[in-house]
């Protein structure tokens, strides 16, 4: 009995034009998803190559590593950023390494072009979270007050059927006829990437694939949903009406006026104002140090080489306790808006997490390694590289870049032109995605969310079908 | 084979069946009958008069607030699945699956109604009797007139293969030749000694086809006589009397 309603469910929803209609435009969306991320991944990839060498290329020449100047490293594209793009587009890509101080991301997708920032990426998350979510209601509004409105539910419910056993079997039915089509979609998609030359790692085919499975159990919520607001209405237009309001505020409204409420409700400092403190005390340390410059005797003013080293040493001397003070008080501020931003960010995710749409949106980033985590991974690998620059610096010259005293050498003593540099020397990045298990495991209480959101609506569905009226 | 236990023994019987909807309202009123096997029992009323309700009850779509409609002498609302399992229904308005083929809307009901093995055959063969062409039999029921559709609700009914049968309506919107041929089917379906019971506005049809007549106002049987005890009276002017209470004759 439950075999053949699962049957007839894929038969009738597979051979119903609002089907094909629905899942031929998300097959197109879910395709073209993963042909523009494997395009913009090629794109960033290309782009990512020439600012490596346009940034050694500009070292050419050198002949003192003191000389180094505006040397930046970039975060490198990577294909799940461009299938789910997560904060990626939002944050800087590139960074100017100084040896010392503060690293500051510059640079975001959105501020080169300007226009996505507006309209956003077609990206899976997008696929997901919105299209595939209205997909589900569309299929499922009229699951059970449909067949009421047919007649069909009259009929059916003439024979010998348990009502648990004709929900279970809608469900499933409905299920596997949506969900398989996407599947096939997906797998499509998939391929197409190392089609279009974008190689994954088998790292990232898992990531790919858990992505795909917090999508599935996302689908489910929406579907289960469904059925359960069709099996508590007595009409169609009623149980699509109340979709369509909770799926517009599930997808649209929850997510940000949680955003909205957590910002009202916890104060964190802007970035602006922390700058400015920042500022105000680097201004006060260079005033200072200013001083203590003025006041600098060479205890060898004879031979022009030691007096510069002696300079250089006194300069890095300073530096080197400037640069501690504002680390000290950059930790300190950064420390406390990270505190504030975490109590903040906390707040919305929980009050977000009303929304089965947040909850997909975090587990899927997380997996890709967009989540709102990336931008602090980049700038804390970037503070690594940073020190790692200081070491190399030091190793070449002698003392700590960052001194702010460049002497350009025309010559050496024996009045030769000095060698020129090998900028391939210097470090190179490589930024280190988050680990898979790490990523799992930060993705599974939001997958347990869609689960329990999965089981919830199941069993509601359950409970009010067995309670309908099927006249 | 039938004994004669099983044709002299009511199939369906409507004991005291009384329902008293959620909102007060008295829908049936301690209604009685019983419909015996090779019978045709019809009911006849007005919108409200308590017909579907009475089939509803027997379908245990709905629970009696009082009595019992029994099925083979089982409470439907005590034993649901197994009073299913003798019973055909056919709906006023029948649907089906629209994006289905008629073989494959019988094939579905077959199954749901606990019939495996039929083949496309006899799909065929109870679709070509209950008078659909041949070449609508695998079409999609999207395209189909109500009495298409109509004739596809009964081919259900017959293939179910129950003792007993249900109809709310039958004939409500079928032009005169699809209702003549519905009247000739359901004689057939008598000879096969099914019990049948039958809801509808038609008069003419009733008095043609019917074994047993009732007249149902407002909830109650107010007029139930046998074909014999109908012969000679002019059914449309009785109904007119029972129904503006000037009949002076009581329920049977």
């Amino acid at each position: 009995m439950l075999l053949t309603i699962i049957e007839k469910e894929i038969r009738e929803i597979i051979g119903s034009s609002k089907f094909v209609l629905i899942f031929g435009s998300c097959a197109v969306l879910i395709l073209l998803s993963f042909y523009v991320g494997a395009k913009n991944y090629k794109l960033n990839r290309i782009r990512y190559e020439a600012a490596q060498a346009e940034n050694l290329r500009q070292f050419e020449g050198l002949t003192d590593w003191y000389s180094i100047q505006q040397h930046r490293i970039f975060l490198p594209p990577d294909p799940l950023a461009t299938l789910v793009s997560g904060v990626s587009n939002d944050i800087g890509r590139t960074v100017e390494i100084e040896g010392r101080g503060e690293i500051n991301p510059l640079g975001s997708r959105f501020s080169e072009d300007p226009i996505f920032a507006v309209f956003r990426f077609l990206d899976l998350e997008f696929v997901f979270g919105t299209i595939l979510s209205l997909f589900a209601i569309l299929m499922g509004y009229d699951a059970i007050a449909g067949e009421k409105e047919r007649g069909t539910l009259r009929l059916s419910f003439a024979n010998s059927v348990s009502r648990p056993v004709y929900i279970l079997g809608k469900l499933i039915g409905s299920f596997i006829a949506l969900a398989v089509p996407l599947l096939l979609a997906m797998a499509v998609g998939a391929l197409l990437l190392p089609i279009m030359s974008v190689s994954l790692t088998g790292e990232s085919w898992i990531r790919l694939i858990s992505i795909g499975s917090i999508g599935l159990l996302y689908f489910g919520v929406f579907l289960t949903l469904s059925v359960f607001i069709s099996s508590a209405t007595e009409r169609t237009s009623s149980a699509f009406l109340i979709l369509l309001v909770v799926w517009i505020s599930s997808a649209l409204i929850i997510p940000r006026a949680s955003v909205l409420i957590a910002g009202r409700t916890v104060d964190v400092p802007s970035v602006d104002e922390i700058a400015a403190k920042k500022n105000l005390y680097s201004r006060q340390l260079y005033g200072e140090d200013s001083e203590k410059m003025g006041s600098f005797v060479p205890e060898n003013s004879e031979d022009f080489d030691a007096m510069i080293d002696e300079f250089n040493r006194f300069m890095g001397d300073l530096a080197d306790e400037r640069d501690r003070k504002m680390r000290e008080l950059s930790e300190r501020l950064n420390e406390e808006r990270y505190n504030a931003q975490k109590r903040q960010e906390k707040l919305a995710l929980n009050i977000a997490r009303i929304s089965p749409t947040t909850s997909f949106t975090l587990a899927a980033t997380q997996l890709a390694g967009t989540s709102v985590e990336m931008k602090n991974r980049f700038k804390d690998e970037g503070e690594k590289y940073q020190r790692q620059y200081g070491d190399f610096i030091k190793e070449k010259t002698g003392s700590n870049p960052g001194g702010r005293m460049v002497v350009v050498r025309m010559s050496d003593e024996e009045g030769e032109t000095p060698e020129a540099i090998d900028p391939t020397e210097l470090p190179s990045f490589d930024f280190q995605q988050e680990n898979l298990s790490a990523s799992i495991d930060k993705s599974l209480p939001d997958a347990g969310v869609l689960v329990v959101f999965n089981l919830l609506f199941f069993a509601a569905a359950f409970a009010a079908f067995v309670r309908y009226d099927v006249r | 084979m039938t004994n004669i236990d099983d044709i002299t023994r009511p199939l369906l019987e409507a004991a005291n069946l009384t329902k008293v909807y959620e909102d007060g309202v008295l829908a049936l009123d301690h209604v009685s009958f019983s419909v015996r096997r090779g019978q045709i029992f019809a009911m006849l009323g007005g919108n409200g008069a308590g017909k579907t309700t009475t089939v509803n009850l027997f379908l245990n779509f709905i629970e009696p607030s009082e009595g019992s409609a029994l099925v083979d002498g089982i409470a439907s609302h005590e034993e649901p699945l197994i009073v299913k399992q003798k019973l055909a229904f056919v709906s006023e308005n029948v649907m089906l699956y629209p994006n289905f083929t008629a073989i494959q809307n019988l094939d579905y009901f077959a199954r749901l109604g606990g019939k495996t093995d039929y083949s496309k055959d006899d799909y065929r063969d109870v679709l070509l009797r209950v008078g659909l062409e041949e070449e609508a039999h695998n079409k999609k029921l999207k395209g189909f007139s109500k009495g298409m559709r109509q004739k596809c609700g009964i081919a259900i009914a017959i293939l179910k293969d129950a003792p007993g049968i249900l109809l709310d309506e039958p004939t409500s919107g079928l032009d005169p030749k699809a209702g003549y041929e519905f009247l000739r089917l359901l004689d057939t379906l008598r000879d096969e000694n099914r019990a049948i019971l039958m809801s509808t506005h038609d008069i003419f049809r009733a008095k043609e086809i019917a074994d047993t007549i009732a007249f149902m106002k407002t909830g109650k049987i107010v007029m139930q006589k046998n074909s014999y005890e109908l012969e000679g009276q002019n059914l449309e002017s009785l109904y007119m009397e029972y129904m503006s209470g000037t009949a002076t004759g009581t329920a049977a």
